[in-house]
């Protein structure tokens, strides 16, 4: 296999991860966000003079702690890398082992 | 102390410069979308971003002695300098790195005066090269690798630099699209605090990655010219000097801010808000670590531009500025061919004189370089006071036309 081959074959699946790392986790905050308004009520969203929905405080709260938990993956990862392990995705749940 | 030590000397403070400009020259990645939408304040911006260099430098103790293997063929492959080369007490070596960062060095100070955005690694790269073929010949060059994987200058700099802008730039367009469909109707009150929380963690992961991705490749080169002249001989760990020193370059580099590169970045392409910039540093983040999770070797420079114009094609109704972009791009196709004909008359001076004569040539050479180019930026500071200031495409200078001074 050539250059472009391996080149393509890598592109995509760095595409792949982009997108649910890198547009993934900005959607959940977003939803984060609009599920906070949504909580506070009030002129908050759209729909104005709407009461307070507490579930709606609560889930943004879920959201930010799935976004920070994706974070601390990627801070894991560069730690990890630079001291000679990897994190390794094949029982799913990431573990750090050596390379 | 021997001739080539001095020249070893000239070598470690060449490239500790060279580190420094890739600081200064890539705050922008990380940072300049913060500064844009006043998530904070610029100073803060660049000192957040120098001390996450900083961290990130030392994480990073992965060896990268092999850094030039990339594109040239200097050393063999656990990383110990090629023996043809070493003869003669390893000037021959010397004066090809000497040479590959002054070239480097000169292009990266060449581009921020233009406030252009190139990448560090082309610079870097592209002077070695032109180092290598004046000094070794054509087949000094690693092309294209042995097939056996992505390798050489075609597989670890040309292809990940057309692919990876383009794929941060689809990333970083999906995210912001999504954003805007999720939170329309929401109070400015939320989205706009909620997003300048998102963009400030997001841009620290960016310069986290950054540090420990580019601090590595001059601790790599100090040490191969360490290796060359026999002061060390392990080529499994790096002198820990060697890593202290590297960091703090970066560091200080980022610290100083290239003002130029950030006001281009933030605020030539795009007109940039805080949910477009959230989706932009989310995306560098995810595209840098990936690929360097893969093996995908590339360009902090071309991930960040690449969202950033990403971000404004996925907001509905945001006004791009494509001649901005056209001329980033055309700085990217020039980068390696040009720090290339700057290391490769580099060399050719320093060959000529011959010895620390030459060697000494060429650093003066390029201590004469920055200062003028550094003397010619005076003339229109950008700095953390006017780095927002609205952005005004700059007109065709106004041009005299010939003749009419004297008759008016």
């Amino acid at each position: 296999m050539n250059n472009l081959g391996f080149a393509l074959e890598g592109a995509w699946k760095v595409l792949l991860a982009g997108l649910v790392l890198g547009a993934g986790l900005p959607l959940l905050f977003a939803l984060g966000i609009r599920s906070l308004a949504y909580g506070a009520g009030g002129d908050a969203s759209s729909a104005t003079g709407r009461p307070a929905h507490p579930v709606g405080t609560v889930v943004a709260w879920i959201l930010f702690v799935v976004v920070l938990l994706g974070v601390a993956l990627g801070i894991t990862f560069i730690v990890a890398s630079g001291f000679g392990k990897e994190l390794s995705f094949e029982h799913i749940f990431p573990t750090i082992v050596d390379k | 102390m021997t001739e080539t030590t001095v020249i070893l000397a000239l070598v470690v403070i060449t490239a500790l410069g060279f580190d420094f400009t890739n600081g200064f020259h890539d705050t922008a990645n990380a940072m300049a979308t913060s500064i844009a939408t006043n998530a904070l304040r610029p100073k803060v911006a660049v000192a957040l971003s120098g001390t996450l260099n900083l961290i990130g430098a030392f994480l990073s103790v992965e060896v990268a002695l092999t850094v030039t293997n990339a594109v040239v063929k200097i050393q063999t492959s656990n990383g110990a300098p090629k023996e043809s080369l070493t003869a003669d007490g390893g000037e021959a070596l010397l004066l090809i790195i000497l040479a590959g960062l002054v070239g480097g060095i000169v292009w990266n100070l060449l581009t921020w005066l233009l406030g252009l955005p190139s990448s560090s690694s082309h610079a870097l790269f592209g002077g070695l090269i032109g180092a290598t073929i004046a000094g070794l010949g054509w087949a000094g060059v690693n092309w294209n690798g042995d097939g056996s994987k992505l390798d050489g200058v075609v597989g670890k700099v040309i292809l990940p630099a057309v692919l990876s802008p383009v794929i941060a730039g689809v990333v970083a367009a999906v995210g912001t699209w999504l954003i805007y469909r999720v939170t329309v109707g929401v109070a400015a009150r939320f989205t706009d605090n909620g997003f300048r929380w998102g963009q400030i963690g997001s841009a620290s992961l960016v310069s986290l990655a950054h540090g420990t991705n580019d601090a590595q490749k001059t601790m790599g080169v100090i040490t191969l010219a360490l290796i060359a002249t026999g002061k060390w001989t392990d080529t499994t760990n790096i002198p820990l000097w060697v890593k202290i020193a590297c960091a703090l370059a970066i560091a200080l580099g980022t610290y100083l801010g290239g003002w130029r590169i950030i006001r281009t970045l933030g605020k030539g392409l795009v007109e940039i808000a805080p949910p477009q910039g959230l989706a932009a540093e989310s995306s560098s983040a995810a595209v840098i670590l990936a690929s360097s999770h893969l093996g995908f070797a590339l360009s902090t420079t071309h991930v960040a531009t690449g969202s950033i114009l990403g971000s404004g094609v996925g907001k509905p109704g945001a006004q791009v500025r494509w001649r901005v972009a056209g001329r980033m791009v055309a700085a990217w196709l020039i980068t390696l061919p040009s720090a290339a004909v700057v290391g490769a008359v580099m060399w050719y001076l320093g060959d000529a004189i011959g010895g620390l004569g030459g060697a000494i040539v060429i650093f003066v050479v390029l201590l004469a370089l920055a200062a003028f180019m550094y003397l010619r930026s005076r003339r229109t500071p950008v700095s953390h006071h006017n780095v927002n200031d609205e952005w005004e495409e700059t007109p065709a200078a106004p041009r005299v036309p010939a003749g009419t001074g004297a008759s008016s």
